[in-house]
């Protein structure tokens, strides 16, 4: 709609820089950033943190799944300058060393992925989704939405992890999965 | 997307001064509706606003019996308290049949009531869509009209 550049400060073509601060599963990183920069594009582009996936880059498909401040959330849709100081975990962190998580290991001995793609989401969304059960959040398919505790059945699953699409259809592989880790 | 300034107000008066001084600014929440907007070219605001850490993040208790629910309370959490739950169990709900748990971890209260429509034709700037532009008309009168939202 042809605005002019606001506030004054604007560089060249109204392009506003912004000095950020991110914790990307562990390491602290200091960059400026277009404030156009999805959470997504800082990571994969500016830092070469590429296990978050970009997909659908509209917050639709899950690719881009991220724990940001302990709590799953889409990378794309999250302007990297109003995180600041954000503490992200990406799938390629979440091993100790060469040590899987449970979550990692459990989707390799379940077959839980063909292309691989989405994995890196399914399985950070997993992660944070496990979380949200055990602080008893209930679901849109929770039998009792008051109760206090959450059993996993597979429809909870499926239900709490249908932010995350798997164009090859590995759902048969990732529930079962999923299911493995929540009964530890 | 187009270009933006980004402000981050020290209160909420601080807010709504910047908003005035931006007259096509926008305020910003989570982000999950209006960062796709930006994105599809159909919200082109020059400056954003981000009040997420500025309003309250909080449900409380009133003495009526009510509750008040922060502007910047997260859909998940606010889904998940307890209050809600058991004396508003059909906003607990709604929420829960809406979006994803993702979204609904970034999603915020206030943004929600500031959620545009979810037409298909007001996200796609290539169709005539009254709501987008004044005056040039409704593709969905007589194109696919599904996935409409009441309010927006």
């Amino acid at each position: 709609m042809g605005r002019g550049p606001w506030p004054p400060d604007a560089g060249e073509g109204g392009i506003v820089d912004a000095e950020i601060m991110l914790r990307v599963d562990g390491a602290g990183h200091r960059l400026v950033v277009d404030t156009r920069t999805t959470l997504l594009d800082a990571l994969r582009e500016r830092l070469g943190v590429t296990s978050p996936k970009k997909g659908c880059d509209h917050g639709q498909c899950g690719a881009c799944t991220v724990l940001l401040d302990g709590r799953r959330a889409l990378s794309c849709l999250a302007l990297a300058v109003a995180h600041q100081g954000a503490e992200i975990v990406t799938a390629a962190g979440l091993a100790d060393g060469d040590g899987l998580h449970p979550m990692q290991r459990s989707f390799i001995s379940h077959d839980a992925f063909q292309c691989g793609y989405c994995t890196p989401g399914q399985i950070m969304s997993a992660v944070g989704m496990l979380r949200e059960a055990e602080a008893g959040w209930p679901s849109a398919v929770s039998a009792d939405p008051k109760a206090d505790e959450v059993a996993l059945d597979d429809a909870e699953i499926a239900e709490r992890m249908s932010g995350n699409l798997c164009r090859c259809a590995a759902y048969a592989n990732i529930v079962p999965a999923i299911a493995d880790v929540a009964r530890r | 997307m187009k270009p933006f300034g980004y402000q981050r107000a020290a209160d909420v008066p601080g807010a709504v001064a910047m908003l005035a001084q931006a007259p096509h600014g926008a305020f910003l929440g989570g982000g999950t509706n209006l960062v796709d907007l930006m994105k599809l070219g159909v919200a082109t605001p020059d400056t954003l606003i981000d009040v997420r850490r500025l309003t309250s993040d909080q449900i409380e208790d009133l003495p009526d019996g009510g509750v008040r629910i922060g502007a910047a309370v997260p859909n998940s959490d606010l889904a998940a308290d307890c209050r809600i739950r058991w004396r508003y169990p059909v906003l607990s709900e709604a929420l829960l049949s809406g979006a994803s748990g993702q979204l609904r971890n970034l999603a915020t209260t206030g943004g929600n009531l500031l959620q545009r429509t979810r037409c298909v034709y007001f996200q796609d700037l290539s169709t005539p869509c009254n709501k987008r532009e004044p005056g040039s008309g409704c593709s969905e009168r007589e194109g696919y009209n599904r996935e409409l939202a009441i309010f927006g």
